[in-house]
């Protein structure tokens, strides 16, 4: 009996059958077991995630660098010199434009390939297998891969380039050219991921709406905007945050596709931050880099609770 | 004979119909593929057969860019670590994530609902954003340049997503099975291994895979935290040879010969276990 009484009673269960449980002593000692158990998860979370926030904060005011010796508090000396630091600069402006092209894009494609992936064809198993490898493959190798693919001498897309219109392209020593290759690099990375998830979201919408749909006369395109658009939209607005959010933490693929080149063209805050702390050891400079990535994570948030209660009134 | 007309005529217009469904798929097929054919042809080819031209399509196979990997860096150093950091990170995630899951799923708790909340909302963290405390704090558990400091570190940034899904898991296993077992007498690990375990079989192997993927892909702890071959992984291995040979050109056959070896073992895996994985990344997302 003692033994029984260690068992806590889960959500949803009959209250009826164990009525032990409404005793102090069993509560105590439920609590107690619910404690032991999320205690580790919330350990690691409490000394690797909320209390690094709180330290990178605090880093963020002093000018701590391992390399010159020094461990001062600067006020915001930091996020002055960031001002004039043309390297975070250019990486605050791309981050911004990077994370919302690769955000729009990525829901594109992937709704392209979700709706691809929900039809019926000789093939879908094979296309829903392959898939997936763009999401497995690792992003650095991806990185790698498209650098190599994409090489202006030997690279199988600029030779092709070259086969049919004669012009030379040399993608990487293009500010621009380069700033596009890394946001759909991105996409062809993480659409696939994206596409999982609205299929997953498609298959959810019961078959006879659009029954429904077709006896009222709906064609193909008026049932995909009329009904699979709204009704997986907060699921695509949810989504999209995800991705931002992601987006402003990508680190891999820039770092081996063009490690922030050519100049600072591509660079980005993640990449800067890795360079100033982890490369230069200005553990000061890069913490306050850090804190306007959370700052931006804080505002994707507010306006995403926003949109997405806006979202569920609507529909 | 009345009926074979319009059905020889439905059939031609479907044919037709379908002609932008199967042209939508060689585009996505031939856009997914591409770099993975690249990659492949170059990791399994001399180094000059790469730098002709016109290109060399299909170059004379060769294993020799695996024997100079293998001679000229610790490969298989490198790939013992990457395993080792991979698999240990999967199975104490689980261990973690499967332990506050069931506290979550069936234990009722003041505000249980609110710190499953704030522990995923640390997931909206970005990895890069706490790299240099982390540093600090691995310097200080002498667990810096270590598998065991990147394991840490990893384990705790999976944890809220595979807490998320086996949450959702345990909760789909109807509790009369636990409550038989608890009239019974049974204890609260015998529960948890006898009874639980063997059903929520799909959802550990899902969060595993997904789990192994990760850490068999990261870059940044390894990169940022590993200074010595006995804990770089093969992730920062293959940054290392890109950057390494730079002045005399870069040695894109080992490049990607490192590629190929990096991918090989995962594309296996997902391909084997596509429908587990699907469910696990679209487990949290959906309902």
């Amino acid at each position: 009996m003692d033994k029984a009484m260690n068992i806590p009673k889960g959500e949803g269960t009959p209250t009826t059958t164990l009525s032990w449980t409404s005793l102090s002593g069993i509560t105590r000692r439920r609590y107690l077991l619910f404690i032991l158990l999320v205690a580790p998860a919330f350990l690691l979370r409490l000394t690797t995630a909320a209390y690094p926030i709180l330290q990178t904060i605090y880093l963020g005011f002093t000018n701590l660098s391992i390399l010159k010796g020094t461990n001062d508090f600067v006020g915001l000396d930091n996020y002055v010199a960031m001002g004039s630091n043309i390297g975070v600069r250019s990486a605050t402006g791309f981050t911004i434009v990077f994370i919302l092209a690769t955000t729009i894009l990525d829901l594109m494609i992937g709704m392209m390939i979700a709706l691809l992936l929900n039809t019926n064809f000789r093939g879908l198993t094979f296309a829903r297998t392959i898939n997936l490898i763009p999401w497995a493959i690792p992003t650095i190798v991806a990185g790698y891969a498209f650098r190599w693919l994409l090489d202006d001498q030997f690279g199988l897309l600029p030779f092709w380039v070259t086969q049919l219109t004669g012009l030379r392209p040399a993608i990487f020593i293009n500010p621009l050219a380069s700033q596009i290759a890394v946001i759909l690099v991105h996409a062809w990375k993480d659409a696939p991921f994206m596409a999982i998830i609205l299929l997953a979201g498609m298959q959810g919408i019961p078959e006879d709406l659009y029954d429904a749909a077709r006896v009222d006369g709906a064609n193909a395109w008026q049932r995909f905007w009329g009904l699979t658009v709204p009704l997986i939209m907060p699921l695509t607005i949810t989504m999209g945050l995800f991705r931002l959010v992601w987006s402003l933490g990508s680190f891999d693929l820039v770092y081996g596709l063009t490690f922030g080149g050519p100049g600072v063209a591509t660079s980005v805050l993640a990449l800067q931050v890795f360079r100033e702390g982890i490369l230069f050891f200005k553990f000061g400079f890069a913490s306050a880099i850090s804190v306007i990535l959370l700052i931006l994570v804080a505002i994707i948030g507010v306006v995403g609770l926003w949109l997405f209660r806006k979202s569920e009134v609507t529909y | 004979m009345t009926m074979n007309k319009p059905l020889a005529k439905i059939s031609w217009r479907r044919t037709i119909n379908s002609i932008p469904v199967y042209l939508a798929f060689i585009v996505f097929t031939i856009l997914v593929l591409l770099p993975v054919y690249w990659m492949t042809r170059s990791a399994f080819a001399v180094s000059t057969d790469l730098i002709k031209l016109p290109l060399v399509y299909f170059p004379q196979p060769t294993l020799r860019n695996f024997a100079t990997l293998l001679e000229q860096v610790p490969f298989d150093l490198y790939l013992r670590n990457s395993l080792l950091f991979a698999l240990s990170t999967a199975l104490i995630t689980l261990l973690v994530s499967y332990l506050a899951a069931y506290a979550f799923a069936r234990i009722r708790f003041p505000g249980s609902g609110v710190l499953l909340w704030i522990l995923l909302l640390t997931m909206a963290l970005p990895d890069i954003g706490t790299i240099v405390p982390l540093y600090q704090i691995l310097k200080t558990l002498h667990l810096s340049d270590s598998i065991a400091g990147i394991t840490l570190i990893l384990t705790s940034t999976l944890t809220p997503f595979t807490v998320w899904v086996l949450v959702s898991f345990i909760k789909q296993v109807p509790y009369e099975i636990e409550e038989a077992a608890i009239l019974d007498g049974a204890s609260l690990p015998q529960i948890l291994w006898h009874i639980l375990l063997p059903v929520t079989v799909p959802g550990l192997v899902t969060m595993g895979l997904i789990n192994f993927v990760n850490a068999w892909n990261n870059l940044l702890y390894p990169l940022s935290f590993t200074t010595s071959p006995s804990a770089k992984t093969l992730s920062v291995a293959i940054t290392e040879i890109y950057a390494g040979f730079s002045p005399w050109g870069k040695p894109w056959e080992l490049i990607m010969a490192v590629g190929v070896t990096m991918t090989v073992p995962i594309v296996i895996l997902v391909l084997l276990s596509q429908r587990s994985i699907v469910r696990g990344l679209t487990g949290g997302a959906i309902k």
